[in-house]
């Protein structure tokens, strides 16, 4: 018997639905449509088969901002009987992550690419001229396999796609859903994960989906060349949206760097997760694709390897969604993906596109202009050649460790990740980077066709010495020599790559203005590998215990690594070169902002800098997620991040474990046993973190809305308590009223202290007064681990400079470029 | 010869040094008791005891964390972790170590993680709801 629901609204999601069935139906037409008008319709100007292509193209997009904007009005209705805006929105997130949530689950991801290859699709449209059909039969089978992932429609029993629709009670089997009224049960929903609620999660996502959604580009137009026999042709017309696709998906992807490096726990800019290695394996293919495709055109050599790796890197675009998606990289990745029931389907999508690859290579191989004529060794489409092939190779061995669970998978085998993964990727990474690096600077010295030899050799030998001779000042001056030997080659090879390519620049700027755009991106690279090396070899936790406790015998043996260093509140520590003091808290929900204050002192005791950083820990139902804060300086960065603290209440964790802290009868157990001591004005009580002066003894008049009368005596001790260099002042009162004795302790938390004025000793003319200290696992502290990064600038500045120089060849490429 | 086959004799070499150097430095997943057997270091899949005590003192020392767990052939052994215990820690449901035994404790340079809810919220908490529903 099928249950009305009450309060459900079921409209959005069903016109959402539609507009689902409605992208899939006009990307199918539009592909078929486009085929015939490429096959039927060949040489006719005027083809019906290319305007019903165009109209289903535009169908498609309208439907896609169709399903967005139902989406999003579900979101911002908080209508939480669809599974989507239940798990990741809450009626308290503000309105520009409710706008990112958007994009929080995988559907979402599936539409922003959606969206995004819809774009490019009309530019390519607008832009392409004859090469319209070919090209865009390829974008609306892509735009296809992509809608068919959102579909959640049923055929044959097998669910295709996971539709962003969901409802609630649809997603999950649970007894609430077979009341009617379930939903006035669902108030909220789960909310965004605290750790994605921040800035990058607006920007980042939307920008490494265009950048993926871009890889289909260069792609179409070499299954357009393979297909319409334009075997040459397609290179020069594909050069410019490659340097597009490469130029957004590397922003895109040190975005994520970035996030990881300010805001997540993930301690660097680059952890080797196989998440990251996915989002790289399609650029560096491009990139290496792109530098051979300037060699085709160029020299007219390395054909097949041109269109070969452009293939390569949408097939892997497909790869690294299906590592990241199907749940398969479960034991190896912290990101944790929930599989969504699409493993095959996802590796369907990389199949089209493979085979489609394969076929037309191998049908086509024999036509293919491929020359039979050797390079010359001096000449910069050789050199240019091995330096894809070694990004390629770099690619090659990313692929081959990330992919482990899949060969496991396909093998039966139970192979496990190198277990220190991080060494084994920076020295084989670093090996590859170096020949790249050096390869960078060689090939821009070499003409095309042929050089003079000598020349060439005195140039690149006194810019390698040069090299040479700053990266021993530098290898010493960073402390990068102790390490692996590759690395010192790599300083090398990146300082060489920079001075290199910056000489290519100067004479750009005089002259051949042409090649300014890949010196830019060169040197970009250059300063990248140099700020990735120095910041990533010679990083140092500062934040190292030194109180060296052991637990077992056999513990204390090894030499481990201890990173992370308690820190009370107001009690400074000596971190390093710097004191540091956890001065205290600053609460927004859900953020819990921790002050911790950083101070250099020189030898004669005086403070040299002094600046507070705000690490913050996130609360969301009873979990927490730290948050790293950073102090940049031009040269380096020093990095704060808390990775333990009991100074959350669990009120405020929301935990259901919260004591009735402030029961007075309890209120002694948080302290050590009472020391009393008897003392008269003027003397000083000695404690733990310091001491206690008696100022003054004064006759109360008043105590906390007590009336006394005149056989009533109450007495203050002015107390000032000095702990750890600050200052605090308190006032026990000492209370005899109709014959009893009362006293009222005053408490001083930030110094941990209880004080109680206890007794009058009249015959020694002195007083008691007990002193009640919190043992140090009830003060509050942080527990947290601080780094330094040196020269992490040159990795971000070098990023930024290489996109810069990836738009300086966009547009140098796209004025020679003539489209017909 | 010609210039490019022998420089792809050089690609093909240096992709198969890549394999068998990846394949020499990858490890295993193993259990409890492969791990006595060797020294070097091993992937152990299993699940915490939450039942057992979870060593955690910050005051005393913020790099020392020993817990209990089971692997998946069920052997269960303390094992010792060199941090801060990580967050959520009892609320895993799979742990993934990284180490080699010293004694009778496993000593982990890594662990991994998996929580239900760390970055997505698949699971609707039922126990609460049921509750509330019952009684209709």
């Amino acid at each position: 018997m099928d249950i009305q629901f009450k309060g459900e609204h079921l409209l959005p999601g069903q016109i959402g639905q539609f507009f689902i069935v409605l992208s899939f139906g006009a990307a199918l037409l539009s592909c078929i449509s486009y085929y015939f008008a490429t096959t039927e319709d060949a040489g006719k100007t005027d083809s019906f088969w290319q305007k019903l292509g165009r109209i289903s193209y535009f169908v498609n997009a309208v439907a896609i901002i169709g399903i967005g904007t139902c989406l999003f009005y579900l979101i911002y209705k908080h209508f939480f009987e669809y599974h989507y805006a239940w798990a990741y929105t809450s009626r308290s997130l503000p309105i520009y992550y409710i706008l990112s949530a958007f994009w929080n689950g995988q559907e979402g991801g599936f539409l922003l690419w959606l969206f995004w290859q819809a774009v490019l699709g009309i530019v390519l449209i607008f832009r392409s001229k004859s090469w319209e059909r070919p090209v865009m039969t390829i974008i609306a089978l892509s735009q296809v396999m992509l809608a068919s992932m959102v579909l959640g429609v049923e055929i044959f029993g097998q669910r295709i796609g996971s539709s962003p629709f969901l409802l609630l009670r649809q997603s999950m089997e649970a007894p609430i859903f077979s009341n009617p009224d379930y939903l006035s049960f669902i108030k909220d929903g789960q909310g965004m994960v605290p750790s994605l609620q921040n800035y990058w999660m607006i920007i980042h996502p939307p920008t490494l989906f265009l950048g993926f959604a871009a890889m289909v580009v260069p792609f179409a137009y070499a299954v357009a060349g393979l297909w319409q026999k334009k075997y040459k042709e397609w290179i020069s017309q594909a050069i410019p949206y490659a340097l597009f696709a490469c130029m957004i998906l590397g922003t895109g992807v040190v975005m994520g760097s970035f996030w990881a490096y300010e805001s997540l726990n993930f301690g660097g800019f680059w952890a080797w997760d196989p998440v990251e290695n996915a989002s790289i394996f399609p650029w560096i293919v491009l990139v290496a694709g792109l530098h051979v495709m300037i060699v085709f055109k160029n020299s007219g050599h390395s054909y097949f390897t041109a269109t070969f790796l452009v293939l390569l890197s949408n097939v892997l675009t497909w790869y690294s969604s299906f590592l990241n998606r199907s749940g398969i990289l479960g034991e190896t990745s912290v990101h944790s993906f929930t599989d969504l029931g699409m493993f095959w389907q996802l590796i369907t999508g990389i199949m089209l596109f493979l085979v489609l690859s394969v076929v037309l290579l191998v049908r086509r191989y024999k036509e293919l202009p491929i020359t039979k004529k050797d390079e010359e060794t001096y000449s910069r489409e050789f050199w240019m050649f091995v330096g894809s092939v070694f990004l390629g190779l770099s690619c090659f061995h990313m692929l081959v460790v990330t992919s482990v669970p899949v060969w496991n998978e396909m093998f039966k085998t139970k192979m496990a990740p190198p277990s220190n993964i991080k060494e084994h990727y920076n020295v084989i990474q670093a090996s590859f980077a170096f020949v790249i690096a050096v390869l960078t600077g060689i090939a821009q010295f070499l003409k095309y066709k042929k050089t003079d030899v000598t020349r060439f050799f005195i140039t690149t030998g006194s810019y390698l010495l040069m090299a040479a001779a700053l990266t021993a000042l530098f290898a010493y001056l960073s402390g990068l020599y102790k390490l692996n030997f590759v690395f010192v080659l790599l300083m090398w090879g990146s300082l060489y790559a920079v001075i290199a390519n910056g000489k290519v620049l100067i004479d750009a700027i005089k002259g051949k203005f042409k090649l300014a755009g890949s010196a830019v991106a060169h040197i970009g690279f250059g300063l990248l590998l140099l700020g990735a090396v120095i910041s990533a070899g010679t990083q140092s936790v500062i934040s190292v215990n030194n109180t060296g406790e052991a637990y077992s015998a056999e513990f204390a043996k090894e030499e481990n690594p201890r990173e992370n260093i308690t820190v009370y509140r107001n009690q400074p520590i000596k971190m390093g070169d710097y004191m540091v003091t956890y001065l205290g808290d600053s609460i927004s929900s859900p953020n819990h902002f921790f002050k911790i204050n950083y101070k250099r002192v020189d030898a004669a005791g005086k403070v040299t800098e002094e600046f507070t950083l705000k690490p913050k820990v996130q609360v969301s139902k009873g979990s927490l997620a730290a948050s790293p804060d950073t102090r940049h300086y031009l040269f380096s960065d020093i990095y704060t991040h808390i990775t333990l603290t009991n100074a959350i209440t669990p009120v405020e964790a929301g935990s259901e474990s919260a004591e009735a802290a402030h029961d007075a009868d309890n209120d002694d157990k948080n302290y050590d046993a009472p020391i009393a001591h008897e003392v008269k004005a003027g003397d000083t009580i000695k404690y733990r973190d310091g001491y206690i002066v008696l100022k003054a003894l004064n006759k109360e008049t008043k105590v906390q809305n007590i009336p006394l009368t005149d056989s009533d005596v109450a007495i203050g001790a002015d107390l000032e308590i000095v702990s750890n260099g600050n200052k605090y002042s308190a006032r026990p009162v000492y209370m005899i009223k109709n014959g009893n004795v009362f006293d009222f302790a005053r408490k001083v938390d930030d110094a941990g202290l209880k004080l109680r004025f206890s007794k009058v000793i009249p015959e020694h003319k002195t007083v008691e007064i007990v002193v009640f200290q919190q043992p140090e696992s009830k003060k509050k502290f942080v527990v947290m681990k601080a780094i330094q990064f040196p020269y992490i600038n040159l990795f971000w500045g070098g990023s930024i400079i290489m996109v810069i120089g990836f738009f300086m060849s966009i547009l140098r490429r796209k004025k020679e470029l003539k489209v017909v | 010869m010609k210039k490019s086959s022998i420089f792809g004799l050089v690609v093909i070499a240096i992709a198969i040094a890549v394999i068998i150097s990846v394949y020499a430095n990858s490890s295993t997943y193993g259990s409890f008791n492969d791990a006595t057997k060797t020294t070097s270091e091993l992937h152990i899949v299993g699940h915490l005891n939450k039942a057992k005590e979870l060593y955690f003192d910050a005051t005393k020392d913020a790099n020392y964390f020993s817990f209990y767990m089971k692997d998946n052939k069920g052997e269960e052994r303390k094992v010792v972790f060199t941090g801060t215990k990580p967050e959520d820690f009892e609320r895993s449901e799979q742990l993934v170590l990284t180490g080699t035994m010293v004694g009778n404790e496993f000593h982990a340079s890594a662990i991994l993680m998996k929580c239900p809810s760390k970055y997505q919220q698949g699971e609707l908490k039922t126990t609460e709801l049921k509750a509330k529903s019952a009684s209709i």
